[in-house]
């Protein structure tokens, strides 16, 4: 799952000059509008083209009306087959989505804990940076036999590698911002008599908060990124054990159904998120 | 400044080219003036590693380049094929079955058994699982990787005893992780090879074995195939290349312990542990190879056709390809060309 590190002026900022005609402001929405979804046209396009080409085999490059009738195979019960190995699609999202969650709840949470920690005090971060870079430089599947050595083969194994993919990237962004928190304002808040709690609480936390949500985005993104590797294992159902599994048996469209979900639904949480970044740090770029 | 950066960027750009071209680890020595023959193979103990190691092919095949490429799994042997990757593969009866069935329709031909898994596949019980008969497995957790010789073996075991796939709760994993669930009590049972199969033989016992299940039809094999364009274009190298394969056999059969040192050398184990796999495993003699009961012979291929054919229904039943292919499908992917007479040296 992409991060847009909001490059894009929110709507507010483009909208607000007077001078600006709403003709022309209709216009910027359409555009916006209409981008993505001609970009989904021509990319179908191509895929069709590439298809019917018949320069690769089918096992590579499927039709799209393949992929969307293996769509159809792994959403509904047919022929007494229940879905893809016994569990529907949204069944298999659903249980990669619950154990993300859970994962990224306790990463995101103990990372930005540790965050706050890191970047209040100084010596607790010079201990803990090594271990923390270390933990970042490690792909999930060189850990992910060991987790299933000490945890087991069910859920604990799966949700502790997603909470670590996740902490890292919590962790490194809120200690930057909060080492980052203007010094006159800390300085200030201290001269007004402020104990070094309220200092935290009222200055620092809501300074670091913008940079936080970048580094939960980025978290979410890492944990899902994981999933695949999360469900080597017992991964069924779940999606990433789904993509697996077909693709043991070289079953392409299947593989893509898996895939489209993941990005999918990773979309519709990046924007979820980006959403409610807006409603709780309503002054992220404006001070 | 300004110079500093520039030449800073230089040497790292230097630095990248030359992590990507010139630092490479290869110590294939390939000759670029010679055609390659591109081989797939996995670490299963078998006659194809004793090839490798006493580098047969490279000495039978002068004029050739020797590309031995490891893989870890029938289905992603299959995906070399498919990309057109490989001359010669070797993979599991039920990921060839597959390979040779709609839709895949792999084009390539079978033309050895490399071994026939006897007691080196085995469905295990744990001691404290309170299971004595595959009967008992009802409910209860099952491990076995997917889509392999064993996952097929298991779900024939089943089926002998009248019980189905949902019948029991299957557990995709490895055999490592077999063994790690296995200790830790997450499963009751597993259908997987050796080495793993020995370590879960102290803490439990055979419910049946692939040497059961080849004596009531449901034999899981290891082939060696090769690619239909390849064997049009080189009879004489796919000659030369059954030629060693008979050879390995006839080692393995007169002199195991040579054997077991070569296919050592290549997985890694000690010679006595590989010999302690190897009694284990089912290998034919050059003769039995080109009986009416494996291969067969030119223009009359046996009875791996049918064999594959009973995978090819059994993937059908488990969902797993859309429909069996017909016995003609498998008879014609048999390459009989010149046997029995072309494995004499």
């Amino acid at each position: 799952m992409s991060v847009f590190v909001d490059i894009v002026p929110d709507a507010s900022q483009v909208d607000s000059p007077a001078e600006r005609a709403p003709k022309n402001r209709w216009r910027g929405r359409l555009t916006r509008a209409a981008l993505p979804l001609l970009s989904v046209v021509v990319f179908g396009g191509l895929w069709q083209l590439a298809a019917a080409s018949g320069v690769w085999n089918q096992t590579f490059v499927p039709y799209p009306s393949t992929v969307w009738r293996a769509f159809i195979d792994v959403s509904t019960t047919h022929d007494g087959t229940r879905g893809y190995a016994g569990y529907l699609l949204w069944e298999h999202l659903y249980m990669t989505l619950r154990r993300v969650l859970v994962g990224v709840v306790i990463g995101v949470a103990l990372g930005v804990l540790l965050g706050l920690v890191m970047g209040s005090i100084g010596w607790v971060r010079s201990v803990l940076e090594p271990w923390l870079t270390f933990l970042r430089a490690l792909p999930p599947l060189a850990y992910f036999f060991l987790l299933v050595i000490w945890l087991g083969i069910d859920e604990a194994p799966k949700i502790t590698l997603l909470a670590l993919a996740a902490l890292p990237p919590a962790a490194v962004a809120t200690t930057a911002a909060v080492v980052a928190a203007p010094v006159g304002l800390t300085e200030a808040a201290r001269a007004l008599g402020a104990t070094r709690l309220q200092v935290i609480r009222d200055v620092v936390v809501p300074s670091a908060l913008p940079e936080t949500f970048t580094g939960i985005r980025l978290a979410v993104g890492m944990a899902y990124s994981s999933v695949v590797a999360a469900e080597l294992f017992n991964g069924i159902p779940g999606i990433g054990g789904l993509v697996k599994d077909a693709s043991n048996y070289n079953n392409t469209p299947v593989v893509l159904v898996g895939i489209f979900a993941i990005g999918f639904s990773g979309l519709i949480i990046d924007g979820l998120l980006r959403t409610a970044e807006r409603r709780a740090v309503p002054w992220r770029g404006k001070i | 400044m300004k110079l500093r950066t520039l030449i800073t960027a230089l040497l790292a750009a230097a630095l990248a080219v030359l992590g990507l071209a010139g630092c490479s680890v290869d110590h294939s020595g390939q000759d670029a003036a010679k055609p390659t023959i591109r081989i797939g193979y996995q670490t299963f103990p078998s006659g194809d590693l004793i090839v490798k190691n006493n580098k047969w092919l490279e000495e039978a095949l002068p004029d050739y380049n020797i590309k031995w490429i490891k893989f870890d799994s029938g289905a992603d042997i299959n995906t070399a094929f498919i990309a057109k990757e490989l001359d010669f593969g070797a993979l599991g009866s039920s990921p060839v079955a597959r390979g040779l069935s709609a839709p895949l329709n792999i084009p390539y031909k079978v033309a050895f058994v490399l071994d026939v898994a006897g007691d080196n596949e085995a469905l295990v019980a744990r001691n404290d699982s309170g299971v004595n008969t595959i009967a008992d497995l009802k409910g209860k957790r099952v491990g076995t990787p997917f889509a392999s010789t064993a996952h097929y073996s298991l779900l024939a075991a089943l089926s002998q005893n009248n019980l189905s796939a949902t019948d029991v709760q299957l557990v995709d994993l490895q055999p490592q992780a077999i063994l790690a669930a296995w200790e830790r009590g997450d499963i009751d049972a597993a259908y997987t090879w050796l080495p793993t199969l020995d370590d879960l033989r102290k803490t439990g016992k055979d419910l049946i074995t692939s040497r059961q299940l080849a004596k009531d039809g449901k034999p899981t094999l290891d082939l060696g195939a090769v690619a239909d364009d390849f064997a049009a274009a080189h009879p004489e190298v796919v000659d030369t290349w059954r030629q060693q394969e008979a050879r390995a056999l006839t080692v393995l059969k007169d002199d195991p312990d040579a054997a077991a040192k070569a296919i050592a050398s290549e997985i890694g184990l000690t010679p006595e542990a590989v010999a302690g796999q190897l009694k284990q495993g089912v290998y034919l003699t050059p003769e039995e190879l080109t009986s009416p009961e494996w291969l067969g012979t030119d223009g009359a291929p046996g009875k791996i056709a049918a064999n594959l054919e009973s995978a090819s229904q059994f993937l059908a039943e488990q969902k797993q390809i859309p429909a069996a292919a017909p016995l003609k499908t498998f008879q014609d992917a048999i390459y009989t060309k010149g046997l029995p007479n072309v494995l004499k040296q």
